[in-house]
């Protein structure tokens, strides 16, 4: 078992973020097995803290969000409303005490814009630097 | 509407503390509107106290549901089914709503999650203003449709106090003068002199003079 497979990393992506077809899931799926749940969404604004919450509940230990650029979200306001619900559903699990790096969030960059791939990787390497979670331990 | 806010949940965790198998209740009809105790926000505080729970090893049960009106007994009834399974209700309805819970099923504490606030409106996504305190005899016609009861925050009835500014309250800049807007509001439709009336002090009997309060209907009863 590789270490990133002792943590599970929910990681929610919006469809417009580069290379993000089903081919390159399947890759990723491939490559870090049980280590990681992909979910991807028509627009990032379309999460509520309701799927982060039960994410964590249910099988994570971290969840990550990749959300477009800000200015070119197709939906115009998606990834400025998931980064409120970010906030607001990290305030939600500091109040239990879970620590709030469990929730994470990637704004893709226009200028340089970045693969799933090499998000999934970032967003990896954030999971491994945090112990599992107490919620399954 | 009913307005109203989550309690923080330290304090729903310490009133839940006692008991195993908890019904966290929602209500689908005010407290949805403010997002503070509709369907997601039920299932939202559920998982949180799961989680909450599994961290702390607590052996609980804690199950959601939402019904369309807690403040109805047409709906509460429907907890006749399953409200044996749980030695709790945790509830996000009003006050109303927790109380009729409570007056249905008195064998089962009810504990109410959310802190009633007022009786307001919707202004935009995620903004609510207080806008009327219930009291019995609406005045609203003499001051073009703006309550200087809820929203003066002296309640005068006879004009601005001395403090008005810029349109905006002494108490906070923040608060609109409500008698800077009943102004604007009846010079707009040439009705200014209606302030030439002097307005008694409030007969506040109508609101709770004859202590609670409540509305009898035979056309409407079976
Ligand atoms: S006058 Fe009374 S009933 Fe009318 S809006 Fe004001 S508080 Fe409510
Ligand atoms: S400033 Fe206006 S709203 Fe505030 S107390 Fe005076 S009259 Fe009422």
């Amino acid at each position: 078992m590789t270490s990133e497979q002792k943590r599970t990393l929910a990681l929610y992506y919006c469809q417009n973020v580069p290379a993000s077809g089903e081919r390159e899931r399947q890759d990723l799926e491939e490559k870090y097995g049980r280590g990681i749940r992909l979910f991807t969404v028509p627009c990032s604004g379309r999460l509520e803290p309701i799927h982060l919450l039960l994410a964590l509940e249910e099988f994570a230990d971290v969840v990550f969000i990749i959300t477009c650029p800000e200015g070119v979200c197709r939906y115009s306001e998606g990834n400025k409303r998931a980064k409120k619900r970010v906030e607001k559903t990290r305030a939600i699990i500091a109040s239990i005490g879970l620590e709030v790096e469990r929730i994470g969030m990637i704004i893709g960059s226009k200028e340089n814009p970045i693969s799933l791939a090499d998000h999934a990787r970032a967003a990896m390497e954030r999971t491994l630097k945090l112990p599992p979670s107490p919620v399954h331990n | 509407m009913i307005t109203g806010e989550q309690k923080p949940i330290d304090e729903i965790r310490e009133m839940i503390a006692p008991y195993k198998r908890i019904l966290v209740l929602g209500c689908a009809s005010c407290v949805a509107e403010c997002a503070a105790g509709g369907e997601k926000e039920t299932a939202m505080l559920a998982s949180t106290l799961r989680m909450a729970a599994k961290m702390k090893g607590e052996d609980v049960l804690i199950e959601e549901k939402t019904l369309d009106r807690q403040c109805v007994r047409d709906f509460v009834i429907l907890l006749d089914d399953i409200i044996e399974k749980y030695d709790a209700v945790l509830s996000l309805g009003c006050g109303a709503g927790v109380q009729a819970v409570a007056e249905m099923f008195t064998e089962v504490p009810i504990i109410p999650a959310i802190n009633t606030e007022f009786l307001g409106e919707t202004r935009d996504q995620g903004y609510w203003v207080e806008s009327c305190l219930g009291c019995g005899d609406c005045m609203l016609h003499h001051f073009g449709g703006i309550c200087p009861v809820a929203r003066c925050s002296k309640q005068l009835l006879n004009g601005p106090c001395g403090g008005s500014m810029d349109g905006r309250c002494e108490i906070n800049p923040d608060v609109k003068c409500a008698w800077h807007l009943i102004v604007d509001r009846l010079t707009k439709f040439g009705a200014l002199d209606r302030l030439e009336n002097i307005y008694p002090p409030k007969d506040w009997s109508r609101k709770q003079g004859g202590g609670p309060r409540k509305i009898v209907r035979e056309d409407q009863q079976k």
